[in-house]
C-alpha cells in the first residue's frame, strides 16, 4: 500500500486518467533492469526513480569520463573517475528515498543475463553496442520478459516494444547478427537526444506497468533531431 | 514505375532527402540500395510503404521505400 508520504509525493501523477491509486501501487510493485548507465541509462532511472517504480537494477562496470556529462545528465565533475552506478545510487536516493535501487559493478554478459533479467519485469535498454541487445532480446524471450529498445547515433534515434504480448522482437528488426562497421562509441550524439530517447523509453515502460493503451510494440519510432522528424514504421513479428 | 526514396539520418549526407525515382519493375530493396551505392553494411532498417522489409523484396508503383542506417549507441 502507498503511504500518506508516497501519496503526497505522487499526487499530480495519481490524478491522471489510467494511473491513480492502483497505477502507483502497480508502479510501486514494478521492477526494471536498466542495462547501461550512459546517455540513455541516466535519465531512464531518473524518470522512473521519479515516477514510483519500485525496484531498478542497474549494470554497468564503466566509470564516468568528463566527455559523458555533455548527455550522461545524473553525473556532475565531482562524480569523474568514479563507478557509474555508484554515483546514479546516490542521486537516486535523493530524489526518491521510498525506492529501492540495485547497482551492478558488472557487464551483462552470457553467464549472469538469465539469472539477472529474471529477477526483474521489464529489461530497459541503455547499452551502446549491437552484441548486448541480440543478447537481452534473447534472454527476454526465453523467459518472457518486455524489452524496451532505445537506441541512438548521432542526430537520430529508435525506440520500439519488444516481445511484448507476442509481439515483434530486436531479430525481427535486425535478424542478422550485425557487427556495424562504424564504432558507435566513436560516433557523435547530440546531448539532448538519448535524453529524448530515454524518456519515451521510460514513457513506454509507465504505459506498459499500468495497462495503459497501446504500447510501441510492432512499431519502431524514429526521431531525426536534425531535420525535426518523428517517423514510424510497422514490424511484424518474424520467427522466434 | 515511379517510386519515392526516403533516406534518414548520415544517408542523406552528399544524397538527398526524399526524392522521386524510375526503377525497372521487379527492383528489388538491394538493388535500389546499390544504385544510390549505399554499403550494404551500413543498412539497419529498409521500409516499404512504412512496413518493414528485407533486402530481397520488391518494389512495386508508387511504392515509398524508406532507408535508415544502423544505429546501435547508447
Amino acid at each position: 500500500m502507498l503511504t500518506e508520504l508516497e501519496k503526497a509525493r505522487y499526487a499530480r501523477q495519481l490524478q491522471l486518467d489510467g494511473i491513480g491509486l492502483a497505477g502507483q501501487q502497480k508502479l510501486k510493485e514494478a521492477s526494471v533492469l536498466i542495462v547501461g548507465a550512459g546517455g540513455l541509462g541516466c535519465p531512464l532511472a531518473l524518470y522512473l526513480a521519479a515516477a514510483g517504480v519500485g525496484k531498478i537494477g542497474i549494470i554497468d562496470n564503466d566509470r564516468v569520463s568528463e566527455s559523458n556529462l555533455h548527455r550522461q545528465i545524473l553525473y556532475t565533475m565531482e562524480d569523474v573517475g568514479r563507478y557509474k552506478v555508484d554515483a546514479a545510487l546516490e542521486r537516486i536516493q535523493t530524489l526518491n528515498p521510498h525506492i529501492s535501487i540495485e547497482p551492478m559493478i558488472d557487464r551483462l554478459s552470457e553467464e549472469n543475463a538469465a539469472r539477472l533479467i529474471a529477477e526483474y519485469d521489464l529489461v530497459l535498454d541503455g547499452c551502446d553496442n549491437f552484441a548486448t541487445r541480440y543478447l537481452i532480446n534473447d534472454v527476454c524471450v526465453k523467459l518472457n520478459k518486455v524489452y524496451i529498445y532505445g537506441s541512438v547515433a548521432e542526430f537520430t534515434g529508435q525506440v520500439s516494444v519488444f516481445n511484448h504480448q507476442g509481439g515483434p522482437t530486436y531479430r525481427c528488426l535486425y535478424p542478422e547478427e550485425t557487427s556495424c562497421n562504424r564504432q558507435h562509441d566513436s560516433l557523435g550524439v547530440l546531448g539532448m537526444l538519448p535524453g529524448l530517447i530515454a524518456m519515451l523509453q521510460a514513457t513506454e515502460t509507465v504505459k506498459i506497468i499500468c495497462d495503459l493503451d497501446d504500447s510501441l510494440s510492432g512499431v519502431v519510432l524514429v526521431v531525426d533531431l536534425r531535420i525535426g522528424r518523428f517517423d514510424k514504421f510497422t514490424l511484424v513479428r518474424q520467427r522466434d | 514505375m515511379q517510386v519515392t526514396v526516403k533516406l534518414f539520418a548520415s544517408f542523406r549526407n552528399d544524397r538527398f532527402s526524399k526524392q522521386d525515382f524510375e526503377f525497372e519493375e521487379g527492383t528489388t530493396i538491394e538493388q535500389v540500395l546499390n544504385f544510390f551505392q549505399i554499403p550494404l553494411g551500413e543498412v539497419g532498417v529498409t521500409m516499404i510503404n512504412g512496413r518493414h522489409r528485407q533486402m530481397h523484396d520488391t518494389l512495386s508503383e508508387n511504392d515509398v521505400i524508406g532507408i535508415f542506417p544502423l544505429i546501435g549507441g547508447g
